[in-house]
């Protein structure tokens, strides 16, 4: 089974589950014939009778949650997402509405927004944790998370082992963790089943992480070459390339991947270095923002428009963004190197001095700990 | 002469031309040819690669272009590795190698009259050329795993290792990589700056592995050590000031320098490229002291704060406004870092706009420089390439020529300039010079494990040029330090200044060289000497070497 379709059944399975728990037919006519035409399929004449309904009874959660739901199921997500926020202004500690919307969130990749309301789900109703269980993890996955990902479905191996979609989310926590003894056993469990893109891009991962490019570059194009669809494949080849100088083929494969995930982190936030080594900096600044979108927050894509501010003379959104940066990660060396530029520039020479210093630390620290020798 | 070297020039061209089956030469793209095969000389560059990894192995094979007996000549100079891990010279392989450029295309292989064998100091790396006492003769001062070595030109021929009297003595087992001679207090005497790597010996030599593999190891699991800064005291006496100068506080995996005057203060300052670490830009505080303004000139990392693997250093000004801008290379997988400085204040990273970016990141570079090899009065980028190690298919690798297009970006031409010109190999130190003297830079390079290339400049473009020997009287003979304007009639301006330091490991030709391109004649020629004096030539002729001697004021 591929990911596509295990996460298809998955959301399926959760959203059959979900309708299920629709509320109870009012008894205004109106709501009825909603429902009713809701249950018959009709979606479009649905979605105009809830708002006939809620253009009446403008509080009415059941009918926002059922239109929401109506909404997500034609694809209009934005829409779904607008009524389930309006109906969680009624009820806050909706689990259902909660589920829903991280639906929908998830539906339009916004992972970390789905993750978030997968977490609220479940500490108001801990019951809903089997059903989110693997939506969330898959959401940590997308957001790098890997470490949470693995925790969520450690416990569920014992039973789920040998399940293709299982294995596969499984292995990508795995050998996004840099587990890689636990990772390879999932790798084989899947690949005894039979040569697969997935376990190819799992295994390319783990090699890429060991800096072992020959057999990363073999599994990586393997993966390709069996499904060029496949979700964060060519991201992964693009970095390898990136490791090898070849940026040219590396922009070709992020390219490629966002062909297939427009949000892809990975493949924004490199295309986005590119563009700013290319000195192209609105490009870079387009690439940063969307990778900000599926990682919000990320502290690396942070530090790079930093570096785009400061490259454009933007000096002061420059520094504003790399203080915020060093208060929340205070050990980000690299970061007080750059604001240690900035500050020069701003012919702040004190403070210059002082995020200099800090910077040199931090590396000297960095450098001891990395006693291990390694290939350049 | 000058015709003769043109003939054999074209001969070769035309072999090249038929072998490659006929195809229509480009009458105006300058190429280059190897003439090392005519001359009688044994050097190779030997690093004792024998299946044992040792750390300095990967870098051998420094080279300088300099005319040590004054015949208007340029001679060679060629530094070798050693029997290891004995750290010696054992045998006359692992001799440097000083060749006398006898006109006609050949060379002469004169060390052992020289006295340059270097039997007794080791591995060796960089060579730095300078007339360190003014006495009108080139001195050399050559780099060592050991103890460094000064050699003083007797002005006969015949060269004598005054390290000892010299007082020029480093930390026991420092790793001296590359120097430069430079005048940082402006009193006339040459000063040394010398680039340290690390601290090591053949039995504190790490051995990395991955699955039986060795490979040379990263430079991370060495120390980091200070550069050092030699005071010229005269009388053939040196101070170690690297405490007192600021150097000290600086540590550091040193590899390329570079020298100018990046802030236009009249006063020297130093580019160190480091391995790894980041990069050191000394900014000379006019009282004998420096400060490292890395930081604030926007050199030390790259614009994502990444220190990468810096190899060559160069500085001249590339986009002619008059400022001295930046050029380091590194490794495969990373960007060469250009770096355009902007109004002597700090320096812009412009790797990417100039397309150095996509052109580079396939290239380990090492040493490296700006070259203007067709002459058409924009400088371009010139790399010697080879990976660290040979691991891979691309180990072996060819060099590169980035071609300045008019200022702002660069384009790859290596492919048009000649099979010898696109030899892979694991190339190491270079040297731009013009042996022929006909105005257009030819290239020396050596290669691990291989004899050096000798390439001469086809110089078929028919562009103009102009070279100018500085001589200096209150500043320091070689000028030094000293920084040209030249403007064409046309009112074209053009800078460069007098340094012999650029690229890794090496020493290039002192006489500075402007590409006129299609123009025949100088307005003037401004030479701003480091003692202050400014020295202004009317309607200068072009195609001409012309020695210029400093005025008294």
């Amino acid at each position: 089974m591929t990911r596509s379709a295990s996460i298809s059944l998955i959301i399926a399975l959760l959203g059959a589950a979900l309708c299920a728990q629709q509320p109870a037919p009012s008894p205004e006519s109106l709501l009825q014939h909603a429902i009713a035409l809701h249950q018959s399929g009709d979606l479009d004449g649905a979605i105009r009778a809830y708002r006939e309904y809620l253009a009446a009874v403008p509080d009415s959660v059941q009918a926002r949650s059922n239109l929401g739901a109506a909404l997500a199921r034609t694809g209009r997500y934005d829409e779904a997402i607008a009524e389930y926020d309006r109906a969680l202004l009624k009820s806050p500690d909706n689990p259902a509405l909660l589920l829903n919307l991280g639906l929908a969130y998830y539906k339009m990749g916004r992972h970390a927004e789905a993750a978030a309301r997968f977490e609220r789900a479940v500490s108001v109703s801990p019951q809903f944790k089997e059903q989110v269980t693997l939506l969330l993890a898959v959401c940590y996955n997308n957001l790098g998370r890997y470490k949470e990902a693995v925790a969520l479905l450690a416990p569920l191996e014992k039973d789920k082992a040998g399940d293709p979609g299982f294995d596969y989310l499984y292995g990508t926590a795995l050998t996004g963790d840099g587990q890689e003894a636990a990772g390879t056993t999932v790798i084989n469990r899947i690949l005894s089943l039979g040569d697969s893109a997935e376990a190819r891009l799992l295994r390319g991962t783990l090699e890429l992480s060991a800096h072992d490019r020959d057999k990363a570059r073999l599994d990586l194009e393997k993966a390709v070459a069996l499904n060029p669809r496949l979700a964060g494949a060519h991201a992964r080849l693009g970095e390898l390339l990136l490791t090898e100088g070849d940026s040219e083929r590396a922009r070709d494969a992020f390219i490629q991947e966002l062909a297939i995930d427009p949000e892809d982190f990975t493949s924004n936030l490199n295309m986005g270095v590119l563009a700013k080594q290319d000195q192209d900096y609105a490009a870079a600044r387009r690439y940063f923002d969307r990778a900000l979108k599926a990682r919000p927050n990320d502290p690396g894509v942070r530090y790079q428009l930093a570096n785009v501010d400061l490259a454009t003379g933007n000096l002061d959104p420059a520094r504003l963004a790399l203080e915020a940066l060093i208060a929340e990660s205070p050990n980000f060396a690299e970061a007080h190197a750059t604001l240690s530029t900035v500050y020069y520039r701003l012919k702040r020479g004190s403070d210059g001095d002082r995020e200099r210093a800090v910077s040199e630390k931090l590396m000297g620290q960095r450098d001891t700990l990395q006693t291990g020798a390694k290939t350049r | 002469m000058k015709r003769w070297w043109a003939a054999a020039a074209l001969c070769v061209a035309g072999a090249w031309w038929l072998a490659a089956g006929g195809a229509e030469p480009e009458t105006r793209q300058p190429h280059f040819t190897d003439i090392a095969h005519k001359s009688n000389f044994a050097y190779r560059t030997d690093n004792n690669f024998t299946g044992r990894k040792y750390f300095p192995q990967t870098m051998c094979g420094g080279v300088a272009a300099f005319d040590f007996d004054n015949d208007g000549l340029m001679d060679l100079f060629f530094t070798n590795g050693a029997k290891l891990p004995e750290l010696e010279k054992t045998d006359s392989r692992f001799y440097n190698c000083l060749l006398r450029n006898r006109g006609g295309g050949t060379f002469e292989d004169v060390t052992a009259r020289a006295g340059l064998l270097g039997k007794d100091i080791g591995f060796s790396f960089g060579v730095a050329v300078g007339d360190y006492d003014n006495d009108g003769y080139e001195d050399l001062f050559i780099c060592n795993a050991g103890p460094n070595t000064l050699y003083h030109n007797n002005g006969d021929g015949t060269f004598t290792d005054v390290t000892e009297r010299s007082g020029i003595t480093k930390p026991k087992d420092v790793l001296s990589v590359a120097a430069a001679w430079f005048d940082y207090d402006n009193d006339g005497k040459l000063d040394l700056i010398v680039s340290n790597y690390t601290v090591w010996t053949p039995q504190t030599d790490k051995i990395c592995a991955v699955n039986g593999l060795e490979y040379y190891c990263h430079p991370k699991v060495y120390p980091s050590v200070a550069h050092r800064l030699y005071h010229n005291l005269g009388n053939g006496r040196f101070e170690d000031v690297t405490d007192s100068s600021g150097f000290g506080k600086e540590l550091g995996k040193g590899m390329g320098i570079a020298i100018a005057d990046f802030n236009g203060d009249g006063y020297m300052d130093v580019f160190v490229a480091n391995d790894t670490v980041r990069n050191f830009l000394f900014i000379n505080q006019k009282n004998g002291t420096f400060k490292e303004s890395g930081y604030e000139w926007g050199v030390a990392y790259d614009d994502s704060g990444n220190a990468h693997s810096s190899m060559g250093a160069d500085a001249k000004d590339y986009d002619n406004d008059g400022w001295p801008d930046l050029f380091y290379n590194n490794l495969k997988g990373q960007i060469w870092g250009l770096f355009r400085n902007i109004d002597g204040k700090y320096m812009n990273y412009t790797s990417g706009m100039s397309h150095v970016s996509h052109l580079s990141s396939h290239s380990s570079g090492w040493s490296n420089g700006f070259i203007d090899y067709n002459n058409d009065g924009w400088k371009d980028l010139y790399s010697s390439n080879g990976d660290v190690d040979n691991m891979g298919e691309t180990s072996r690798q060819p060099d590169t020529m980035f071609e300045n297009v008019d200022g702002k970006e660069f384009r790859d031409v290596s492919a048009q300039l000649g099979p010898d010109f696109s030899r892979a190999g694991f190339q190491r130190g270079s040297a731009f010079v013009d042996l022929n003297n006909d105005g257009f830079p030819d290239l020396v390079v050596t290669s691990l494990d291989e004899k050096p290339r000798i390439m001469i400049n086809s110089a078929d473009n028919g562009n103009h040029w102009l070279l100018v020997n500085t001589i200096g009287r209150r500043s320091n003979r070689d000028g030094i330090g000293a920084a040209l304007k030249l403007t064409t009639v046309s009112g074209r301006t053009l800078y460069n200044h007098v340094t012999t330091s650029d690229g890794f490991m090496s020493s290039s030709d002192k006489r500075v060289h402007f590409g006129l391109g299609a123009e025949k004649a100088i307005r003037s020629l401004e030479i701003r000497w480091p003692s202050g004096i400014v020295q202004v030539l009317k309607k200068v002729k072009a195609d001409q070497i012309l020695t210029v001697t400093e005025p008294e004021r």
